[in-house]
């Protein structure tokens, strides 16, 4: 097995050599409808999100007053009522907590599930990835009577992880690890050529220096991408987290934004409006970190084997 | 140690570490190995103990029992050389059992109860609660001002009763035994008539009482015609049950009316002759009663089959919709030349990165038909929610939009993963950009993403939310409001069994299985056809 | 194997290091916060939480007591304090609006709350009457609520007398191009019972007849009947078809702001509208929501307010005492309303708070020919099929079948 050169993208060919004109036409059939894509996609996915924005921005916010130019003029106010009136700090510190411990254990249990499950065939693999699907399409509305029932024990022997605590939480979160992101993962051990793992263990190494010093190095884009949604699932949760966390300080983001909504009619949508923007920004920041891990096109170099 | 080898590798500019290098002596047992089996597992036994603390406590030897076996098994698991798929899988289907499997057992278990509003308890809470409802103050009876004493401790000793009759100004003590009457010398009394001091008792302070809360809740003192009961911790008045059971015949008993009501083991009620049946009742099974009322119950089976077709349409188009264009965009980002696709990508995700209980409501708003966002822009007056196909196309556009930038992502990574090698030797061969798509991109996509395509469908055909924040099921047939164009069965179904009188979970839980049951069998024969394509790999 | 051995005996020792450090812990670990005595907790909505938690605080520290203000999601708030009761961890006490009352009892989640005359005497009757379940008081009142009609003085300085008034001098506007929408009132895609409530009681609907009693009687259900659809035939007249002033597209999230921002004249709305009114600065007054002319007056659901305490509550002395003998005291009132300005149920803080806020004597006024909001079970049953039907009529559909459906979806639901 030899090292390879990162890989260049087969678009990098072609482009100086050429004359002009075919430059010309060669940007436009190359890069040009990329952006073209681009743009719509990003129109898309931006204008209910400008929606928000103004109504964030619009000191006279509810819902329905607001366009996508605030009416009452610019200001900060929602914002600043965001911090003065509610936990907003703290419920961030935690949903930051919750959600980063919750998607990094969450990406390692499912990383070691779906090593097994791609490169090891045992009694029940099947089996045992079919029910890994199915157990996910149980409707969870149901399952909080049960989840209430286990935690209330939990919380009389151990209150450190019972209710109102990031660790419970976090451990709910865990039990839902494997459904999620085992498939994802598998999807891409799959993708990697067989011979390098067992050129390895021919070289001496064992199972667990396969997985760790080579398979996982190979898949850090989708480990990257795992990572992410796990996250973003587990900072926009709500169902459980809010029979989960109901003491004040204890809250995260998703629980706490809601009770600015609910029940008042929607006196509160300015308010809120900011506080969904600002929630989005660890989700933001944290795909700007991982960015280059999800991009880099790690895996191709170790393919010719 | 290897962990952080494994942290460190990614970001290093070349980071394939190249082969280990080969080991002469082929031990498997290296040292770093060996080091971070010893600190996990002495970690893992270590929680156990402190764990186990609790339980012990608690007498929970059931529980106790449950952690030994877990923990001995996990240490022996990780110091045998056999079982090596067991050592990857077990961590997460630990967690995978306690928080999910239990709880759909538990579930499952449900839908042969009748368990749900009016019966969540056991039969004795039920009691309980109709008797403590039925507590009235006894006629023309007296308020007595109340201070809580005890002769003994604050904290342990025995409680009394301090009762001050505000019409008489006397005081007496009560307990378990009866009314005695104070020596006007021996207690002090403040303006309200309540006793602040007595000769011979220690008075409560409302943190000592707090403590002691549920002796002092159970204190009754007997009298002629009921018994004194506190009224929190300042007051205290006579009150009588005016229901009671009676276990001898297994009824409770009006004592004003003289009505009895019989307990129904089979309805988990207590219900008179004449039919009533008091609200308090308690859990009981049911047997199959919960399955078979979903078949026979027309309301149930006759819009079914109406409903899973479309809900079948709307799992498959948002799966498919979200997918499509979530892959396009990623295809189109896929190129170094692309100036700015960090802010493109960080832009396409941001639907995703928004709450989407939020942004469903915001959705909801925009397709007001009058104020509106979208009619406004667009310059029409469609009544979208109004309108069966309209709404239907409106559900589906917003989850297209929150569900194609998850796609984007995946496909983004997928596409990283396909060796780039492949299409430069098709692109060499003379096959068009679109060919090496079809021929190679795709189907290795595919390999890596079709059971993602499963698992989207399966998500959606329950996606709750998606309908429950939006349409809420409109529109709905002026004849018929219980059930809609977009409802999906689960909304359906939660329409049917928390919409009534109170929240049935029994039931709620029987038409639960038949939901899974379909999409379960759904699932498994689409997947079976993903086998073909992981054999070509393995 | 050597290495082995040497392996688990570093485990072992870890182990018991590890255990070392949580048996260090212990003496705090074991005492749980709900075995330590003097602790109460608290459940209410958001909103309540923060006006709530100065009060229960000063509680505390003049009694020794912990007390703890939760806040749980409104919507979800019921159902959370049933299932928590249920499995024993839920709170001590909760606060929420009358019409829980039924379920609350049927699933022997709260208990009566033992109120002296004296005290009972200090509440407003409809307040006390809305607690009253059965023959027992289940909780301590401390807020109304009722619709009313919320009316921009500088568009309409009159107030309308009927519904006929109203919808001529909105259209008027409407015909000036002063505003949008003759009239403010929440219908939304899938119907509003609580807000069409005031209408359909003046054309003669009920919802359930009552039983000697007075109580509302599950078995008499009002939906279906002739009256019912006598009633929607004169809410269809001012339907989409019809006069175009009812709208499906007027919701609960817009119309107050369709009303601030202008776009209508009347708005029919309650207490927690107002502040968004202030807020924009618009001459308004309240008045009653008015009947169609001729025909009975409109009875707006009256909703109370009120603590309740829990039967499976670990405190529960602590909690009896906290709702009976504290609650009811006028300065927790004030401070509730000045968190939220709904009328309280206290008649001295009401009378104390009158002087400065006269929108509260307006909104009583408007509620005195209402109805209570039934808190029977069954009442449960009622909204969606009877939001829908509203809905539908309104939206052009046929009041006679509608209904007639409507009431057999109802009546199907009912046990």
């Amino acid at each position: 097995m030899t090292a390879v050169a990162p890989p260049r993208d087969r678009t990098d060919r072609g482009g100086p050599s050429a004359g002009p004109r075919r430059a010309h036409r060669s940007w436009v059939s190359e890069v040009g409808w990329r952006h073209l894509v681009g743009l719509l996609a990003v129109a898309f996915s931006l204008f209910p999100i400008l929606f928000v924005v103004s109504a964030a921005v619009n000191p006279l916010g509810t819902l329905s007053s607001t366009g996508l130019v605030p009416s009452g003029g610019i200001s900060g106010e929602n914002f600043a009522n965001l911090f003065a009136r509610t936990a907003f700090g703290r419920w961030f510190l935690n949903s930051v907590l919750v959600a980063g411990l919750a998607s990094a254990a969450s990406v390692f249990l499912s990383a070691l599930a779906a090593y097994a499950f791609s490169r090891m065939r045992f009694l029940g693999r099947r089996i045992g990835l079919l029910s890994l699907l199915l157990i996910q399409m149980f409707p969870q509305f149901l399952a909080i009577v049960a989840i209430f029932l286990i935690f209330s024990t939990v919380t009389d022997l151990w209150p450190e992880i019972g209710f109102n605590t990031p660790f419970g939480l976090i451990l709910v979160y865990l039990g839902g690890a494997l459904g999620a992101n085992t498939w994802l993962m598998k999807g891409f051990f799959d993708t990697l050529p067989r011979e390098i793992d067992e050129s390895a263990t021919m070289d001496g190494a064992s199972h667990a220096q396969v997985f760790f010093r080579i398979m996982l190095p190979l898949v850090t884009p989708i480990l990257a991408v795992t990572a992410l949604l796990s996250f973003i699932t587990t900072i926009n949760e709500f169902l459980v987290a809010s029979v989960f966390l109901t003491d004040t300080e204890a809250k995260t983001l998703a629980v706490g934004m809601y009770g600015l909504i609910d029940g008042e009619r929607n006196n509160n949508f300015g308010i809120f409006a900011a506080g969904t923007l600002l929630t989005a920004v660890p989700t933001v920041l944290l795909f700007q970190f991982l960015q280059r891990y999800i991009v880099s096109g790690l895996a191709a170099g170790a393919v010719k084997g | 140690m290897e962990n952080r080898e494994f942290g460190a590798g990614p970001a290093t500019p070349v980071p394939h570490r190249g082969p280990v290098p080969p080991r002469h002596h082929a031990g498997p047992v290296t040292v770093t190995g060996l080091a971070v089996k010893v600190v996990v597992l002495g970690l893992t036994v270590g929680i156990a103990v402190w764990a186990a603390f609790p339980l012990v406590d608690a007498g929970a030897w059931a529980g106790l029992t449950l952690l030994v076996a877990a923990t001995a098994g996990l240490c022996y698991l990780y110091l045998t050389r056999r079982y090596v798929p067991a050592k990857y899988l077990v961590p997460g289907t630990l967690f995978l059992l306690a928080f999910q499997v239990l709880p759909v057992l538990y579930t499952v278990a449900t839908a042969f109860t009748n368990f749900g509003d009016g019966h969540r308890g056991s039969k004795q809470e039920a009691i309980v609660a109709i008797q403590t409802a039925s507590v009235t103050q006894v006629p023309g009876s007296t308020e007595y001002a109340l201070a809580v004493a005890t002769t003994g401790d604050p904290a342990t000793g025995p409680l009394v009763f301090l009762l001050t009759d505000p019409a008489t100004g006397t005081v007496s003590v009560g307990d378990a035994g009866g009314l005695r009457q104070l020596a006007a010398e021996d207690v002090t009394v403040d303006a309200g008539g309540r006793v602040t001091a007595a000769r011979g008792y220690t008075l409560l302070t409302i943190g000592q009482a707090g403590a002691r809360s549920e002796e002092i809740t159970n204190l009754a003192v007997p009298t002629a015609g009921g018994a004194i009961r506190s009224a929190g911790l300042s007051r205290a008045y006579e009150g009588k049950a005016q229901r009671t059971y009676d276990a001898g015949c297994d009824c409770i008993r009006d004592a004003e009316s003289g009505k009895v009501w019989t307990a129904d083991a089979d309805l988990g009620a207590f219900v008179a002759a004449d039919g009533e049946r008091l609200a308090q009742g308690w859990k009981v099974g049911v047997g199959f009663q919960n399955l078979t009322r979903v078949v026979t119950d027309p309301n149930i089976s006759g819009p079914f089959l109406r409903t899973l077709i479309w809900n079948l349409c709307f799992a498959v188009a948002s799966a498919g919709g979200t997918f499509a264009l979530g892959l396009l965009c990623a295809l189109a980002l896929h190129s170094p030349r692309v100036r700015g696709r960090t802010i493109y990508r960080v832009l396409l995700i941001l639907p995703y990165a928004m709450p989407s209980f939020a942004m469903l409501l915001v959705w909801r708003d925009m397709f007001n038909t009058d104020f509106g966002l979208l009619n406004n822009l667009l310059g029409m007056h469609v009544d979208w929610f109004g309108n069966a196909w309209s709404a239907r196309a409106a559900v589906l556009l917003v989850q297209l939009w929150l569900g194609f930038p998850y796609m984007f992502l995946v496909a983004t990574g997928a596409l990283q993963a396909i060796p780039a090698q492949l299409t430069e030797a098709a692109s060499v061969d003379g096959a068009s950009r679109w060919q090496s798509f079809r021929r190679i991109t795709l189907p290795l996509l595919l390999v890596a993403l079709s059971p993602l395509l499963i698992a989207s469908f399966a998500y959606n055909f329950n996606n709750f939310n998606a309908i429950y924040l939006t349409t809420e099921g409109a529109p709905f047939p002026a004849d018929n409001p219980s059930v809609g164009a977009t409802d999906l069965l689960i909304t359906y179904t939660y329409r049917l069994a928390f919409g009534g009188q109170g929240a049935q979970y029994g039931f709620a839980a029987a038409i639960s299985i038949f939901i899974f049951t379909l999409v379960a069998i759904i699932a498994a024969v689409t997947f079976r056809r993903t086998r073909q394509q992981e054999e070509v790999y393995s | 194997m050597r290495i082995r051995s040497a392996g688990v005996a570093a485990a072992v020792a870890l182990a018991l290091a590890a255990a070392g450090c949580g048996g260090g812990e212990e003496p705090n670990t074991t005492e749980s916060p709900r075995a330590a005595g003097g602790k109460l907790v608290i459940w209410a909505d958001d909103k309540r939480t923060a006006a709530l938690k100065p009060f229960a605080e000063k509680f505390g520290q003049a009694n020794g007591v912990t007390v703890e203000v939760q806040a749980v999601a409104n919507d979800v708030l019921q159902t959370t304090f049933v299932t928590a009761s249920q499995q024993g961890s839920g709170p001590d006490i909760v606060v929420g609006a009358h019409d829980w009352i039924g379920n609350l009892v049927q699933n022997g989640a709260i208990d009566p709350v033992q109120l002296s005359a004296t005290q009972k005497n200090a509440f407003h009757p409809t307040a006390l009457k809305a607690v009253t379940f059965s023959g027992q008081t289940y909780g301590v009142p401390y807020a109304m609520e009722n619709l009313a009609l919320i009316r921009n003085t500088q568009l309409a300085p009159e107030a309308p007398r009927t519904i006929e008034e109203l919808v001529a001098t909105g259209k008027r506007l409407k015909a000036d191009k002063k505003v949008s929408e003759v009239l403010c009132l929440q219908v939304g895609q899938n119907g509003d019972a609580y807000h069409i409530y005031p209408l359909y009681s003046s054309a003669g609907g009920t919802l359930f007849g009552t039983t000697p009693e007075g109580d509302y009687d599950p078995k008499n259900l009002g939906v279906g009947t002739p009256e019912s659809i006598a009633a929607f035939r004169k809410i269809a007249a001012l339907g989409e078809k019809g006069e175009g002033v009812l709208k499906r597209s007027i919701t609960a999230e817009n119309s107050i702001s369709l009303f601030t921002g202008k776009k209508c004249a009347f708005l029919v709305s309650g207490p927690w509208a107002i502040s968004d009114v202030k807020k924009a600065g618009l001459a308004y007054d309240v008045t009653p929501v008015p009947g169609f002319a001729g025909a009975g007056p409109a009875r707006p659901f009256v909703g109370v307010q009120a603590f309740y305490v829990a039967a499976k509550g670990q405190n529960k002395a602590v909690a009896q005492e906290f709702a009976a003998n504290y609650v009811s005291t006028p300065e927790l009132a004030v401070a509730l309303y000045q968190a939220d300005p709904r009328p309280p149920a206290l008649t001295a803080a009401l009378d104390q708070l009158m002087g400065t806020d006269p929108d509260l004597a307006k909104f009583l006024d408007a509620g005195k020919d209402g109805a209570v909001l039934p808190a029977i079970p069954a009442m449960a049953a009622v909204w969606d099929p009877f939001g829908k039907a509203e809905a539908a009529i309104i939206g052009g559909a046929d009041p006679a079948a509608t209904l007639t459906s409507a009431g057999k979806t109802i009546a199907g639901q009912i046990k």
